[in-house]
């Protein structure tokens, strides 16, 4: 990974300098060895400042939307993840591609720093990068290093096959047991390169769409309207569980929306490409028949 | 016994919320009506100008205001007035019926079913159907924004049955 950073900052320097990139996105140290953060590099001194290691789990791709009306010319790193939320973003129109350069990086898949605060020892890969089936950037102006073997091949939906076989009384009361955790920081929102509407329902409070009240029932109807906003459109980065401060199992609903839509629809991972319609901005006359 | 709102009790009459497409649904409730087809009065119709109307977010409202059952109900596929309305409807309840599954929704307190303006046996019988099974159920407790479900109140009532 050293090898990467120094070429990453390399690289950077060369975009900075040549005029290329007035500012460059890639990741800094934080203060404890797990903290890994986002950052802005503005002058070739700077670019010592990037960092490459097992921590560079954030998607940065969501910073781009802040540079959709600015002169600057952008260059970001991106790793899989973060290629497959930069064509969500260009899918949804919010941003253009061209307008970008978009420098890919392989990744070998990153550690989960909610087990690193808890001080385990041998802290595991994020569950996200460990179920990960593109590491390899899928759109890229340019990519540096060698492509590295996918870890999974097939989505795994062991957990959500064992809620489904749980019966209604019981997932009622676990649902029930999570979302009451949830304290609506709409971290899981804000995180989230699916969640990229210029007007969330959420932060529209005199709809009457979502009370101020924090309770189960109200956290619910949040956690169930998002995971439905972000089917076909959620590209399983888990970046949602990450920042989550209450531990909600974000994921486990996304997957469940993503489990059925290809099951009934056909596979569509999304963010592949740029070109298609999500499932559910689409319809096919041949579509499964239940309500007869 | 718990204090919650929603005890089962012998006269439980179910709230069915029902949401009907104006140009089909709701004209064979209208038809129903007119041919003295006598369907429970525990439905509350709701028009909408078409299937696709109805947010997925409206039922999980609905569930959470105390509501036992919801029915969304639509033109058959092909007949839609908005010619494909009905086949985003299909797509999109497919997916929210298994969801609302998913976080514990008992499966039937939640239908999608196509309903012709000249089927009006058929939304005397979608309806009856449904009141009934929900009568089985009881009144709903999840999602409710003024119950707290506590895991005895189950198990109490299955031992009880
Ligand atoms: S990040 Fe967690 S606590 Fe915050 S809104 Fe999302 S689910 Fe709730
Ligand atoms: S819902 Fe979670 S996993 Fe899916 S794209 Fe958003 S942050 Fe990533
Ligand atoms: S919760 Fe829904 S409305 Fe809000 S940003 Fe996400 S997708 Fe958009
Ligand atoms: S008009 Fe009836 S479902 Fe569209």
């Amino acid at each position: 990974m050293l090898e990467m950073q120094q070429e990453m900052r390399k690289v950077a320097k060369e975009l900075l300098e040549s005029g290329e990139a007035t500012v460059v996105i890639g990741w800094e140290k934080g203060a404890l060895p797990y903290q890994t953060s986002p950052v802005l590099i503005r002058s070739a001194e700077e670019t010592e400042k990037l960092v490459w290691d097992e921590y560079c789990q954030q998607n940065l791709s969501n910073y781009l939307i802040d540079f959709v009306y600015s002169d600057e010319k952008v260059a970001i790193f991106a790793k899989g993840c973060d290629t497959r939320a930069f064509n969500r973003l260009v899918q949804d129109k919010r941003i253009k591609a061209e307008q970008f350069t978009v420098i890919g990086v392989p990744c070998p898949g990153m550690k989960d720093r909610k087990q690193a605060a808890k001080g385990v020892a041998d802290v595991p890969l994020a569950k996200a990068c460990q179920e990960c089936r593109y590491p390899n950037p899928v759109y890229a102006n340019r990519t540096l290093g060698q492509p590295v073997t996918p870890r999974a091949t097939a989505p795994d939906y062991s957990d959500v096959e064992a809620i489904e076989a749980m019966s209604a009384d019981e997932k009622a009361k676990f649902w029930q047991e999570q979302y009451s955790k949830c304290i609506r920081c709409y971290a899981c929102r804000n995180v989230c390169p699916a969640c990229n509407c210029t007007n969330c329902i959420f932060d529209q409070s005199k709809s009457g769409w979502q009370s101020k009240d924090i309770n189960a029932s109200e956290n619910q109807f949040y956690g169930i309207t998002r995971a439905f906003h972000v089917a076909g459109r959620c590209i399983e980065c888990g970046q949602c569980d990450m920042v989550c401060p209450s531990d909600v199992p974000i994921m486990l609903m996304n997957k469940k929306a993503k489990k059925d839509l290809d099951q009934l629809f056909g596979q569509y991972d999304a963010g592949l490409e740029t070109e298609s319609l999500i499932p559910l901005g689409r319809y096919d006359v041949n579509d499964p028949e239940e309500f007869m | 016994m718990s204090n919650n709102p929603v005890e089962k009790t012998e006269n439980f009459e179910p709230k069915i919320l029902v949401f009907a497409c104006n140009w089909c649904t709701y004209a064979g409730a209208d038809l129903a009506g007119v041919s003295r087809l006598q369907y429970p009065p525990n439905v509350r119709v709701l028009r909408v100008p078409c299937s696709c109307r109805v947010n997925p977010q409206f039922v999980v409202r609905a569930f959470q205001r105390g509501i036992d059952g919801v029915l969304v109900a639509g033109c058959h596929p092909g007949d839609c007035h908005y010619t494909t309305g009905n086949y985003y409807t299909r797509r999109r309840f497919l997916l929210m019926t298994r969801m609302l599954e998913y976080v514990g929704i008992d499966s039937g307190r939640f239908q999608t079913r196509w309903i012709s303006g000249s089927e009006g046996p058929k939304f005397q019988e979608v309806v009856t159907e449904m009141t009934e099974i929900i009568r089985q159920l009881g009144p709903n407790q999840k999602l409710r924004d003024d119950v707290t479900i506590e895991m005895q109140d189950f198990e109490e009532e299955a031992v009880n049955e």
